[in-house]
């Protein structure tokens, strides 16, 4: 019990920076599945890519000696590169697999996803190779920096994660509830084809939506590559799948749910590794995720819908 | 002005299906498995037999996935676990894990028992889940399920503390299984477990015909069209799906089994999500809730794989595939073969181009044809060939970084192109994007074979569901709204 105590808050912060990674890769499942009903399979990868983007301009503006830019402005530049990256390769993931299947059966653009999952992978393989690749976030903040709160040691590197993927948050939350975009976005998630007769630009909304989604996926891309150092072409698959449950924990198409779900999620994650077993990390998150789909089969913020016939 | 003809184009595919269509369904059925069966006699090459049992294999699990996804309409991403399940049982029933022993008709059997039951504990409290949300927890029980296989090599029972059990071998697996042995017949060629397969294959798609024509199968084909209608008119959804989920469960138990048998060893890598994804892209692939559809693309995914092993074949499979698309996709057929000579020409070109202002950025072709007696017909005509092609390319030295910058221009190029309306600019820029291509299959591509199968796999998904997004042989369903 003693040792539980002095643990909680060190575990709290592991599992608010884990969380924090997956509520951002959740948020891009969440908001096309709003729109689309699609499971978007080729999440995880956008946020690979996004990895790489970064280590790329990582390793470009800060070589062996000394950065070329102070480091504030070279985290910023890896997160705008990631974020506009990823947001392109979103678009045209959707332009190219999913566009044409719109009024297929719904396994079709599942199985298109799949396929574009895979590619993406093998492209990044062919190009630059299977290993791994180490972002050296030592060189931009120093290991020992960060915050003492009595015993507690928060690294600068996690204040930074968590710091920055609540900015996003907020930033996503104003743009989805208080402006013109996101009210047409919210429109749209609610019913397409009266959204259309109202006026609203379809297919201009899903493409914005992709390029978010995909954008938040870059970013958490590189706050991954910030904290956990290590970059390789297969991580996206279980991130991915990751986001993915913590979109459903929260109610999937619902917004404040995937933010909620992805810290959820990281906390169990983070618990289940530092008071039970490394080895069962996967078993008890999934334990949790079958007991609050049962008690709550919509997810926790997601409401009944009332089906139409 | 004279009027567009009104008859509609069909294409080779619909009429071949159509003469075939019209042979009664047993006389199709026997045909195919005797076709199959006689595999064995043609070919005494273990490598063919192999890859035979293995579509087998694939096709059950495909035809099995079909009844609980194609029929039912669950989605189940867990499947891959209790295919995993049947394969860990049957290890454990007949190893010297434990030292149990049992004969194999029992382990079949109990095997199949467990796969039910576990389908059905699986299944009871999750089909209250609605479809994306029943995705994601069998996709979490799937993955439960590759993480025990790792994990349950130490047990501690927590009644006889320092007692530790190894129940499932962890990374090292389960190893020296019994082979299948009926009837004091011991299986233990490839081709006796290729018929033990082809049996199974036969008997399971015999059973889901059946069942598919039955009371329970029209229930099923009702419910996945539209299970709130099929609840309104008094169809207990809920038996009838967890029936299927289970049946599902049991066929891949049995199949896990047998697979277990044949390779006399289970490892957790053989139950991961790659395998699953396979699986769906089989299903999709022939089309969904089609048993004949299952069968071709297992068929399809397990071998072009096998195909593409060799770089040489692989190559020759390459350009014929090209020259081929070219000449079906565009129309007229002559602009197809402008194109390809234009290409041909464009090659030639910048090749004498490099030869004369840089000389030294070329490799000599790095091919030698293998000597008569060591090789077969096809393998001398495909390196030849690529003798040729190497010195129509232009072969780096250091093929590295170019090669990585032309696939990251060629895959843009292609999907804008892809998107082009027809028309003389397109055809001009299809010049230099086939060319791309040729350029970086033969300086990335060819090097890397394990990774351009993938993508090859990959982008046949892509544009598969693309052009026919019901499938090879799926029929367009009629949307009602």
């Amino acid at each position: 019990m003693e040792d539980f105590l002095t643990q909680l808050p060190q575990q709290l912060v592991n599992g608010l920076t884990l969380g924090s990674v997956y509520a951002l890769i959740a948020l891009g499942y969440s908001m096309v599945y709003g729109i689309l009903q699609l499971l978007n399979f080729a999440h995880g990868d956008v946020y690979m890519v996004g990895a790489f983007i970064g280590f790329g301009v990582l390793t470009a503006l800060v070589p062996q000696a000394a950065p070329l830019l102070p480091p504030a402005i070279v985290i910023i530049l890896m997160l705008l590169a990631a974020m506009l990256g990823c947001g392109l390769l979103g678009v045209g993931i959707e332009w190219f697999a999913y566009r044409p299947l719109r009024n297929a059966p719904r396994i079709a653009p599942l199985i298109s996803a799949l396929g574009t999952s895979i590619l993406i992978q093998n492209a990044i393989q062919l190009t630059l190779t299977a290993n791994y690749r180490v972002y050296r976030t030592e060189k931009v903040i120093p290991l020992a920096a960060g915050i003492d709160i009595g015993d507690l040691h928060i690294s600068a590197t996690r204040a930074l994660v968590i710091l920055a993927a609540i900015v996003l948050m907020l930033a996503l939350t104003y743009l989805v509830q208080r402006t013109k975009l996101g009210r047409a976005m919210r429109a749209v998630a609610i019913d397409r084809e009266a959204a259309a007769t109202m006026g609203v630009n379809v297919d201009r909304i899903i493409v914005l939506t992709f390029f978010i989604g995909s954008a938040l996926a870059g970013a958490a891309g590189v706050l991954t590559g910030l904290v956990f150092t290590r970059v390789w072409h297969t991580m996206g698959f279980n991130a991915g799948l990751k986001g993915f449950t913590a979109a459903v924990v929260g109610g999937i198409g619902n917004v404040p749910g995937a933010m909620l779900g992805g810290m959820l999620l990281g906390l169990v994650e983070a618990f289940a590794v530092g008071f039970i077993s490394p080895a069962f990390k996967e078993v008890i998150t999934f334990v949790v995720l079958i007991i609050i789909l049962l008690i709550r089969p919509r997810g926790l913020l997601g409401t009944a819908v009332i089906q139409k016939v | 002005m004279a009027s567009p003809p009104l008859t509609t184009r069909r294409d080779a595919l619909t009429r071949a299906l159509e003469r075939w269509n019209a042979l009664p369904a047993t006389a199709r059925f026997f045909i195919l498995l005797a076709a199959a069966a006689s595999v064995p006699l043609l070919t005494s090459n273990d490598y063919v037999i192999r890859i035979a049992g293995n579509v087998c294999l694939f096709a059950t699990l495909a035809v099995a996935l079909n009844v609980v996804v194609g029929y039912a309409g669950l989605l189940d991403l867990g499947f891959i676990a209790f295919y995993g399940i049947g394969a860990y049982t049957y290890a454990i029933l007949s190893s010297d894990q434990f030292g149990i022993h049992w004969p194999s008709w029992a382990s079949l059997i109990f095997i199949g028992l467990v796969g039910l039951v576990s389908g059905f504990l699986l299944g009871s409290p999750s089909l209250r889940l609605l479809g994306d949300y029943l995705a994601i927890v069998t996709l979490g029980f799937g993955l439960v399920f590759a993480q025990l296989a790792l994990t349950l090599d130490r047990v501690e029972l927590p009644w006889h503390p320092g007692v530790i059990i190894n129940l499932t071998g962890g990374t090292n697996g389960i190893v020296r299984l019994d082979p299948l042995s009926f009837f004091g017949f011991q299986l233990h060629t490839v081709t006796h477990y290729f018929y033990a397969l082809l049996v199974w294959l036969a008997l399971v798609l015999i059973i889901v015909h059946r069942l598919n024509q039955s009371r329970i199968g029209r229930a099923w084909r009702s419910m996945g069209e539209d299970a709130l209608a099929a609840e309104t008119m008094g169809m207990p959804t809920r038996r009838l799906k967890l029936l299927a989920f289970s049946c599902g469960s049991a066929i891949a138990g049995i199949t896990g089994g047998i697979f277990a048998a044949w390779q006399q060893s289970v490892f957790p890598q053989n139950f991961s999500t790659d395998v699953l994804i396979t699986l769906y892209a089989m299903m999709v692939l022939g089309g969904i809730s089609n048993l004949g559809g299952a069968v071709l693309g297992a068929g399809v995914l397990a071998i072009a794989p096998e195909l593409l092993r060799s770089p040489e074949l692989a190559r020759l499979i390459f350009y014929a595939a090209l020259v081929f698309g070219l000449l079906l996709f565009t129309r007229p057929r002559r602009n197809g073969l402008l194109v390809l000579v234009s290409v041909i020409g464009l090659g030639a070109l910048l090749r004498l181009g490099v030869q004369a202002f840089a000389p030294d950025w070329l490799s000599p072709p790095t091919l030698e044809v293998a000597a008569v007696s060591v090789s077969t017909a096809i393998d001398r005509f495909s390196q030849q060939f690529g003798i040729y092609v190497q010195g129509w390319i232009v072969l780096l030295k250091e093929p590295l970084l170019v090669g990585n910058l032309a696939f990251a221009v060629m895959i843009p190029a292609l999907l804008a192109l892809s998107r082009m309306k027809p028309g003389r600019i397109k055809l001009l820029l299809t010049i230099p994007a086939v060319y791309l291509l040729v350029f970086v299959w033969e300086t990335r591509l060819a090097a890397e074979p394990a990774v351009t199968r993938l993508l090859l796999i990959g982008g046949l998904l892509v544009t598969l569901m693309i052009f026919r997004p019901n499938g090879l042989l799926g029929r367009r369903k009629v949307e009602i709204v």
